[in-house]
């Protein structure tokens, strides 16, 4: 009896972890090229084809490497070499007139092309750099942040 | 301390040649769009702000203080040599599908039919790590009613994948209801391309 109330509790548990970790889910891996890695929290996982990305994460790449993002309304972003970006926000849910994005680029190169939220809501498109943020009319870009 | 010397010279030109995503000074441009259209962005910091609407216009910035410098234009050498690797790492354009039903029915259109099979084509060419399949209605009845209206819809068209052998594991259904149309119209108006699923495979 006690055992079977375990089990379902448990069961609960992983269920509405896993519901949880799918509301937040940003987008999906596409590239990977040489050492790529997602820190979530404190665990460093290595980016693998078709990964879901939540927010929070940070993206992350080593000398030589370059990772490659969709997000869920089809921005795309790419990071080259010991390059650090963060997805600190990400609602879409047009139905219910949620959207915005904020993307922080923490260090490294970046190419940014808006999607969806950025034709429907550019101003909900927020952009930040360490030398300053990017507003935005639903286009495409590049960064570069020199070593300081 | 000759060996010091070559060892130094070596690093020099390694670092030299490194023009892969490393610069004297940070630098944005502005890029077309694949289309061929191109947007515009404002940099702005504590210094000041500057906008670039001209595909392949750049700004270089010193710090968060000091204001971005007045926009040139990059060359294709430079954008490839600053770039060409993160240009490289750029995902596929997400590939987009639009089915269309017959009035008052869960059946098909005959070209969607057609375009439903191009879909399942592409699937299965690209790895999608999701489909992502979305209903929507025209302006005619209530919000939520569209909404679950276009949730009909969508769950249809999985289950159309779903007979064809597609994992319903990665096929997930949305709704917009009346609020991501096609065609802006007010609000009562019927507008058949607005009654439309979307199929996008990431």
């Amino acid at each position: 009896m006690f055992k079977s109330f375990c089990l379902i509790l448990v069961l609960s548990l992983a269920f509405s972890i896993t519901a949880q970790a799918a509301d937040d889910i940003a987008g999906y891996v596409k590239t990977v090229k040489g050492e790529a890695s997602i820190l979530r929290g404190k665990t460093l996982i290595p980016a693998q084809i078709n990964q879901k990305i939540s927010t929070s994460d940070v993206l992350k790449t080593g000398a030589d490497s370059s990772l490659g993002v969709t997000l869920r309304d089809d921005t795309m972003i790419a990071l080259g070499s010991n390059s650090e970006v963060v997805i600190s926000e990400f609602d879409y849910s047009p139905a219910e007139g949620k959207m915005g994005l904020f993307t922080k680029l923490l260090k490294g190169c970046v190419e940014f092309a808006s999607g969806i939220i950025g034709k429907l809501a550019p101003e909900k498109v927020k952009f930040s750099t360490p030398v300053g943020d990017i507003g935005l009319r639903g286009t495409r870009f590049a960064v570069l942040i020199a070593e300081p | 301390m000759g060996s010091i010397i070559i060892r130094l010279i070596l690093a020099l030109c390694i670092t030299a040649f490194l023009g892969a995503c490393s610069a004297k000074k940070s630098i944005i441009v502005l890029m077309p769009d694949p289309d061929g259209k191109t947007g515009a962005i404002e940099i702005r910091n504590q210094g000041g702000s500057q906008k670039l609407d001209a595909p392949n216009q750049a700004t270089e910035v010193q710090s968060s203080q000091t204001a971005p410098d007045p926009p040139r234009i990059l060359t294709e050498a430079e954008a490839q040599k600053l770039f060409g690797e993160v240009m490289a790492a750029m995902p596929p354009a997400p590939v987009h599908y639009t089915l269309y039903f017959l009035t008052d029915s869960t059946r098909l259109t005959e070209m969607s039919t057609r375009t439903f099979e191009e879909a399942l084509a592409s699937i299965g060419k690209i790895n999608p790590a999701v489909i992502s399949v979305v209903g929507h209605t025209d302006r005619v009845g209530d919000r939520a009613q569209n909404f679950r209206l276009g949730l009909e819809r969508a769950n249809q068209v999985k289950q159309m994948f779903s007979q064809r052998g597609i994992d319903s594991q990665i096929v997930e259904t949305t709704s917009h209801g009346e609020d991501n149309p096609l065609i802006k119209t007010p609000d009562e108006v019927a507008e058949p391309r607005n009654r439309r699923v979307e199929i996008i495979v990431r």
